[in-house]
């Protein structure tokens, strides 16, 4: 599949790793991410999100999705390097928000919930500052919130 | 995928594991160590509420002293939360006694500092200016109270009850009443509903209660009460315990003494209220002449 239809929105594939597949639509500027595997190892995470970054200096995103609901694995240092290394430097490049949909289970919910717990303890709270993220159930909520947002700005 | 992702994916998985134990594990301890705060806050609370209650039932009147002008006399204040703003008032004077049931707005802490302050201003003005008459204890009261709390952007301080003064010396008895409950019990089972001022005490400035006469004959009884007695809700239905199911329970024991028939109306209203939460302060007094 090369493209993807959302909410009458075309998003086109950019790129398709083993664990990751990546989309954008260029009215929306907005990217989505979505996890293809229970698990992400830290190498790939990496390499999917340098290419975002990479693609933010390109096409001027403002908007990344991260579609996690697959995923059944959560990792803390592939977390930790995302808020620590990654995040504090898109802000500068015009990504203004990052919204997450996580899977439909309680366990994981807490994992992320104790993840970040201990990346606060490890960084302070001020590790939150920047771009904006928010948790969402679907990408039409996302792309709903996008839109709201852009109007308001 | 190779066995090495495999690997990967369950040492990921068991420090996930651990890491949200750990992290459950911590909000258990704080779950606790904050219930167990609350807890001792809450013994704290009860205890002082305990305590000020026990000083506010021991400031209530000596019902004895009524019983030096009539027949009988009881009375029972059982505030929602053991304090509250539901108290009688009875004081002598050089020609007879003054007494009455007033009801403070609310219930709890501020409906008891409300109480004793108002009962303090009664005992006030008939100290120190000598009035007994009980349309001037109103008027005045209620201009002091409006005066005090409306000043105070409080103007929801009010008051309702009712105030009687018997002179021994004419054997009259005159009332004056804010919205308070009487009814007045004939031997033969015969009640009347006595009139009063549709106006609280402290709501407005200028407000001028008016003073009823009554003529008792012996074996007349008084009954008093607050609107807590008569809005319990209870009863298989959970409806009011009303007025017109007080009115049924003193006719039909019109021959009752007053305290009889005071702990007669306690056990009826514990009996309507079961397990239900009390839902007001409750207070009554009986007179029998």
């Amino acid at each position: 599949m090369t493209t993807l239809n959302v909410k009458g929105y075309e998003f086109t594939l950019e790129n398709k790793g083993a664990f990751s597949s990546l989309y954008f639509n260029e009215q929306l500027k907005m990217a989505i991410c979505f996890a293809e595997e229970e698990y992400i190892p830290i190498d790939s995470f990496k390499e999917m999100f340098l290419h975002i970054s990479v693609m933010i200096d390109k096409t001027e995103i403002k908007h990344l999705v991260f579609d996690k609901q697959k995923l059944r694995t959560f990792h803390q240092p592939s977390m930790e390097w995302y808020f620590a290394v990654w995040k504090p430097s898109m802000k500068s490049k015009g990504l203004i928000s990052h919204y997450k949909i996580l899977p439909k289970l309680i366990w994981f919910e807490k994992a992320v919930e104790a993840g970040k717990y201990e990346i606060f303890q490890k960084f302070s709270k001020e590790i939150l500052n920047g771009i904006t993220i928010t948790y969402v159930n679907s990408i039409e909520q996302a792309i709903e919130n996008s839109l709201l947002n852009d109007t308001k700005v | 995928m190779d066995v090495s992702y495999f690997k990967e994916q369950l040492q990921a998985k068991e420090d996930m594991l651990a890491q949200t134990t750990n992290f459950l594990v911590k909000i258990q301890h704080d779950l606790e160590k904050n219930n167990n705060e609350l807890l001792l806050a809450n013994k704290d609370i009860f205890d002082s509420i305990s305590f000020a209650g026990l000083i506010q039932k021991s400031l209530l009147p000596d019902s004895d002293i009524l019983k030096i002008f009539f027949k009988d006399a009881s009375y029972k204040v059982i505030q929602q939360i053991g304090i509250g703003g539901d108290t009688v008032f009875i004081k002598n004077t050089n020609k007879g006694v003054v007494f009455g049931l007033l009801d403070s707005t609310g219930h709890g802490i501020p409906a008891a500092l409300l109480s004793i302050s108002g009962t303090l201003l009664l005992k006030e003005l008939m100290t120190s200016m000598e009035i007994d008459n009980p349309q001037t204890l109103l008027n005045l009261l209620n201009y002091q109270l409006h005066k005090t709390f409306d000043n105070n952007k409080m103007s929801i301080a009010h008051k309702e009850g009712v105030i009687f003064s018997y002179s021994s010396t004419q054997n009259s008895l005159t009332y004056s009443s804010a919205k308070g409950r009487a009814l007045l019990l004939h031997q033969n089972g015969e009640i009347e509903e006595l009139a009063n001022t549709k106006k609280s005490i402290g709501e407005q400035d200028n407000t001028e209660f008016e003073l009823f006469e009554i003529s008792i004959t012996d074996g007349d009884k008084l009954i008093m009460y607050s609107d807590g007695l008569t809005d319990q809700f209870g009863g298989d239905k959970n409806k009011k315990f009303s007025r017109e199911r007080l009115k049924n329970i003193v006719s039909k024991r019109s021959t009752e003494g007053a305290s009889s028939l005071v702990n007669t109306i306690e056990e009826e209203f514990a009996l309507w209220k079961k397990e239900n939460i009390q839902t007001d302060d409750v207070s009554f007094m009986i007179i029998e002449f």
